[in-house]
């Protein structure tokens, strides 16, 4: 006996393939030697599988300090978006003030603000501040984030009133009721939160791009675009080891809290 | 003294935010609308005032006008793919399938984590009309492939499928949450009333849904159009002939390649006027539960 199989599911997995496939392509070039990778291009499994990429892109670029650089400046990009975002919110959850309805549409606003708007004025600020070429030049104005404010607001506002008014008249420090009540409820949106502003500062290209051009500053995704265009020539195999390399790091973060995150992408949209 | 603490306190919590914000985004736009009217090329020591000259090349160059127009397409192709095919999709993970909708979430999420440089180079190589793999099997098939990175539009529909690579899961999962919310008493209630599933979908789903509906959509434009940068710059910086360029694209071009910070800024300012009508839509139709912070 057959049971009626749902036909939605083939146009699903054909997209699931869509996005999968190319990914598997990727990491199966970057063991292909360069004649493999144009003769048996359709084979997704190397005939000649070899480790030499990775061993001459450990002699081209430097690897450990690209990898450094990348994680020093998603690091301190996250808990700058962390801190800020939740310090934002925790104002937002406890105070009433004049002024909150605008600041919150203003919060808003700032997602709508084109990066070019911003690009002229603060390459000029960065590099008066001679952090041209420098991580914290590329840090510096992205260390608040309205997205992080919104979910952790969200998050916030289901810490029942009752809890922090308690708290409010047995004369319990602010400073307390932040650190000892309002953090720990919101451990898992940390977490998840944290874990997307790291991805995406980790992936990070078109800032980087106008302050980091001394090859020593560089982070994965410039590294990696040099190999597309005058210097690796057309070596594909080495540019797709060195994205198989970049892309190690995102996977594990996603493998260990892949429920957290798809949750705080949920309540991102939620209103 | 204690009453006085009580109102500052708030904005202490807020004052890193506020700087950060002042900073790097407030002055940037006054100064960046302030250099609209300028001639400057980003070192000399002198701005020349030229008044509305910079707007007025915005609308009348026939480079501009060009990409103007791109932007338009990209816009088209970037709602169809990016929000159009992931709420369709959505609609059928949650009315239409029983089993796997979690694990669909997690699969379509997984492109997400790569850099779309990676993803400009992954398929680069893919579509690549000589040498790359659909080349190979169209070949063997007696047809050709186009060459793709010679004509802007085709280039642009390749640079919106990247993205599309992507964000797909993102939105995917956006909209599928919103979904989610729509209490499901109304679902039953059409069901057992016998009504055929795509119109219950038309006349009530997708209504119950407008909000996130409108909110994924917006933000497919405004972030959308920043997104295709990174392809843009690795795979065709903004060629052939500006073909392949946006407004945003253009600034950039204008300012760090071309060294014209008016036109560049005059370029910035009209893109933000564009997408502040977006924020006013957002505003009236997502936002209208936020009145509970007044």
């Amino acid at each position: 006996m057959f049971k009626k199989i749902n036909l939605w599911h083939i146009l699903l997995i054909l997209i699931v393939l869509s996005a999968i496939v190319p990914i598997l392509f990727m990491v199966s070039n970057s063991f292909k030697t360069l004649r493999d990778s144009y003769g048996t291009m359709l084979n997704l499994i190397p005939t000649h599988p070899t480790i030499k990429n990775y061993l001459l892109l450990n002699k081209q670029v430097n690897l450990l300090g690209l990898t450094w650089n990348t994680f020093l400046m998603a690091t301190i990009v996250t808990i700058g978006k962390l801190l800020t975002g939740l310090l934002t919110a925790y104002a937002f959850r406890t105070y009433q003030f004049k002024g909150k309805m605008f600041i919150y549409l203003l919060f808003v606003a700032t997602i709508f603000v084109p990066f070019t708007i911003v690009m002229i004025p603060n390459y000029l600020v960065i590099s008066k501040l001679n952090l041209l070429n420098n991580i914290w030049g590329v840090a510096l104005p992205q260390l608040c984030d309205a997205t992080g404010i919104m979910i952790f607001l969200k998050t916030m506002e289901k810490i029942p009133n009752t809890l922090i008014d308690a708290a409010k008249i047995d004369d319990i420090p602010k400073r307390k009721i932040f650190f000892n009540i309002v953090i720990p409820i919101l451990k898992p949106s940390i977490v998840s939160v944290g874990a997307i502003f790291f991805i995406n500062s980790w992936n990070e290209y078109v800032w980087p791009t106008l302050i980091l051009k001394d090859k020593a500053s560089f982070t994965l995704p410039l590294a990696l675009q040099n190999y597309i265009s005058s210097e690796g020539g057309t070596n594909f195999p080495l540019a797709m080891a060195l994205s198989t390399i970049m892309v190690i790091l995102p996977l594990i973060i996603y493998l260990i809290f892949q429920k957290y995150i798809l949750n705080s992408i949920s309540n991102s949209g939620l209103k | 003294m204690h009453n006085k603490n009580k109102k500052i306190l708030p904005f202490l919590y807020l004052l890193p935010t506020a700087i950060l914000l002042i900073v790097f985004m407030i002055i940037p736009i006054i100064y960046t609308f302030y250099l609209s009217f300028f001639d400057w090329n980003l070192i000399a020591p002198t701005k020349e005032f030229v008044g509305l000259r910079n707007y007025i090349e915005v609308f009348t160059n026939p480079v501009n006008q060009k990409v103007i127009l791109n932007t338009l397409i990209y816009i088209f192709f970037l709602i169809v793919l990016n929000f159009l095919v992931p709420y369709f999709i959505s609609l059928i993970v949650k009315f239409f399938i029983k089993k796997m909708q979690g694990a669909y979430k997690v699969l379509f999420f997984i492109p997400s984590l790569f850099s779309l440089v990676v993803g400009a180079m992954l398929f680069t190589w893919i579509l690549n009309p000589v040498s790359g793999p659909i080349a190979y099997v169209m070949k063997n098939l007696g047809m050709t492939m186009p060459n793709w990175s010679n004509s802007g539009i085709l280039a642009i529909t390749v640079i919106c499928f990247i993205t599309n690579w992507k964000v797909f899961g993102y939105n995917f999962i956006l909209l599928l949450t919103g979904l989610g919310s729509i209490p499901t008493n109304i679902i039953d209630a059409a069901k057992i009333d016998g009504i055929p599933k795509w119109r219950l979908i038309w006349n009530v789903i997708l209504p119950m849904n407008r909000g996130i509906g409108i909110y994924v959509l917006i933000l497919t434009i405004v972030q959308g159009l920043q997104y295709v940068f990174t392809p843009i710059n690795v795979i065709t910086t903004g060629g052939p002939y500006y073909g392949s360029s946006n407004m945003i694209y253009q600034t950039y071009l204008n300012a760090f390649v071309l060294y014209k910070t008016g036109t560049s800024s005059a370029l910035a300012i009209v893109t933000f006027v564009v997408f502040l009508v977006l924020l006013f839509i957002e505003i009236r139709f997502v936002e209208g539960k936020a009145k509970k912070y007044v």
